[in-house]
């Protein structure tokens, strides 16, 4: 008897997991003009993304190897696209990012710092981003009705959810496919899967575990420091962005025949952000010392190889090549491109 | 019964060695920690330990955190397995059963003194801790006593007391799922390291399996997979999700296993 009802709670959460989804008629387009107009959804959650990438980066991209290479447990409250919070929560601390009309807190608990900067233009991929609905907003904001298909219902987080796929409009992507399975009432993303190709796991999935869509009170995202002493102000959030401010590089308007995204690539800032959907690259001018840790890093690991222009990398669907220095000065070129691509945009930087 | 057992606990000089020990690995941190004035970078090293050196009242959480993973499920578990096995060996089993008290009572009281023995082992490393922290580093700097949370905004001294005070019990629960594994295997054997061991072995494979991707589907059911959970109570608000998974699954394993206990207790030939 007893093993019978130990049996029966095991069981329990498969069986529930296991009922179907009840799905619905909402076509495609219908679902990516939801998760479009979904930044201003009043929700609240817990969410866990995990990451499949083994980055081989140096201690300044540390958030950014965390971010795609290991399990992240989010707490979210969101009251608008200006007045949000994300904890990163973690067995021995916690992070939190703060979001109001003026800028952003950062605070570090193991640290014991928070810090004040606004919002910069270019930075590095930070937890926020991975946050499903953030994520389906990003994935899926320029996709096109014609790329996208519909996917069975699934239920996540208590709900019942449909699901879309999208493959990437143009060829040279290294991503193969972005599954969402959407909430239809408010177009939040509750589940998305990232896939490379040629790989049979998810490269990328953030899902919500627990959702409330009622309005989280104003107290729950405003920070206000414990400890006055821990405070700092600063610029600029991360190194991209530092970069992007003080680095006298100035990136082309259009690179490896990909469109600059936003309008200040090639005439303000240094760091440049190219392609649409899911095809991007990005070229970040690196100065002598960050250039040379990384270079070394990138040489020793295991896939590295010697390209004409410098030291190539392919880490899942994401490619990366550091170019040789020229004035001290190196490019890392990163993306969801090919090694092709990313080839031929060395060759342009280097002219 | 029962006070007999209680008074068997609290005159043997191996319950206060065993808690004696429980407290000196913190105390030992803490130490170190003032001395050398080096907190563990971010993500090493246990909870909280990074935050105590500018407010020693944070310090207790940190000695649970310290003492969780391994001294007190150990200390746990040599308690609990002698439980039983402990009188087989001395062969004074028979006689107590002898008694008209009769074994479900015995049973009873020998769960009363392992469950004392829990919370006073998490009470004493506690309070131990509270005011080594406090001499070592201080209370903090903050207006009002108020303690900086994991989540950076302040709790209030009564918030911070509370958080600890429901820590502490989180964490005796959480050490009842070893008692219940080490005081069944008492019933099984008649030697109480064997008890013992093979509690801790059911808890080293639960920390291994954890640590693997592969595993991913037995994990919310292992011992160990919430322990640590309690951290939560810290955080502002409250993330009462494992903490309320945890509480349940310790439920489970202590339920089942007293029942198999009992059962095998209550039916078996006692020889010795």
């Amino acid at each position: 008897m007893v093993a019978t009802g130990v049996a029966v709670l095991v069981a329990l959460p498969y069986a529930v997991g296991a009922l179907p989804a009840r799905d619905s008629a909402v076509s495609a387009g219908a679902l990516l003009d939801a998760v479009r107009s979904s930044a201003d959804v009043p929700h609240s959650g817990y969410a866990e993304s995990v990451g499949g990438l083994a980055l081989p980066l140096t201690e300044d991209f540390t958030a950014l190897t965390d971010l795609l290479g290991a399990r992240t447990r989010l707490r979210v409250w969101w009251r608008g696209d200006t007045d949000w919070r994300v904890d990163t929560v973690r067995a021995t601390g916690e992070s939190g990012l703060y979001r109001d009309a003026d800028g952003l807190w950062s605070w570090d608990f193991e640290r014991r710092s928070a810090v004040r900067t606004t919002e910069p233009t270019v930075r590095l991929p930070r937890a926020a981003d991975v946050e499903p609905a953030a994520l389906a907003r990003r994935l899926l904001s320029e996709a096109r009705p014609r790329d996208a298909e519909r996917l069975p219902a699934r239920r996540v987080a208590g709900r019942d959810a449909p699901g879309i796929r999208v493959r990437p409009a143009a060829g040279g992507s290294t991503i193969d496919r972005v599954d969402a399975w959407i909430d239809p009432g408010s177009g939040l993303g509750l589940r998305v899967e990232v896939h490379g190709t040629g790989g049979t796991r998810p490269v990328l999935e953030s899902a919500y575990l627990s959702l409330d869509l009622g309005t989280p009170p104003p107290a729950s995202t405003r920070f206000v420091p414990a400890d006055p002493a821990t405070v700092r102000g600063e610029i600029n959030t991360d190194l991209a962005a530092a970069i992007n401010v003080f680095s006298p590089a100035r990136p082309p308007a259009t690179l490896a025949g990909l469109p600059a995204r936003g309008e200040g690539v090639g005439s303000v800032g240094s760091v440049g952000s190219y392609g649409t959907g899911f095809t991007l690259l990005i070229a970040l001018p690196l100065p002598g010392r960050l250039s040379r840790q990384l270079r070394g890093q990138l040489a020793d690991s295991p896939g590295a190889t010697r390209a004409a222009a410098g030291v190539r990398l392919a880490v899942g669907p994401l490619s990366l090549l550091l170019t040789d220095p020229v004035d001290r000065r190196s490019w890392l070129l990163t993306g969801t491109v090919t090694a092709a691509t990313l080839d031929r945009a060395a060759a342009e930087l280097a002219r | 019964m029962i006070g007999v057992e209680l008074r068997k606990l609290v005159r043997r000089p191996r319950t206060w060695v065993v808690i004696g020990l429980l407290n000196a690995l913190p105390t030992l941190v803490a130490v170190l920690l003032a001395v050398t004035d080096l907190a563990p970078r971010p993500g090493t090293g246990p909870a909280f330990l990074s935050a105590v050196l500018s407010n020693g009242v944070l310090f207790p959480a940190a000695a649970l955190a310290i003492v969780l993973p391994l001294f007190l499920p150990v200390s746990v578990a040599i308690v609990a397995g002698d439980a039983v096995a402990g009188e087989a060996q001395a062969g004074t089993l028979r006689y107590l059963i002898a008694r008209p008290a009769g074994r479900t009572r015995l049973l009873v009281a020998k769960l009363v003194a392992v469950l004392v023995f829990v919370a006073l082992a998490v009470v004493v490393v506690t309070v131990t801790a509270y005011f080594v922290g406090t001499a070592l580093f201080g209370t903090g700097s903050l207006d009002g006593g108020a303690v900086g949370a994991v989540s950076g905004v302040p709790l209030s001294p009564r918030q911070a007391v509370w958080r600890t005070v429901l820590a502490m019990a989180y964490v005796a629960f959480s050490m009842l799922g070893v008692a219940a594994v080490a005081l069944f295997l008492s019933t099984v054997t008649d030697s109480p390291l064997a008890a013992a061991m093979g509690a801790l072995a059911v808890l080293v494979a639960s920390s291994l399996l954890l640590t693997l991707e592969a595993a991913g589907a037995l994990q919310p059911y292992l011992p160990t997979r919430y322990w640590l959970a309690f951290v939560d109570l810290f955080r502002q608000p409250i993330l009462w999700r494992d903490l309320v998974r945890g509480i349940g699954l310790q439920a489970v394993y202590v339920a089942v296993l007293l029942a198999a206990t009992w059962a095998n207790f209550t039916t078996k030939d006692i020889t010795s």
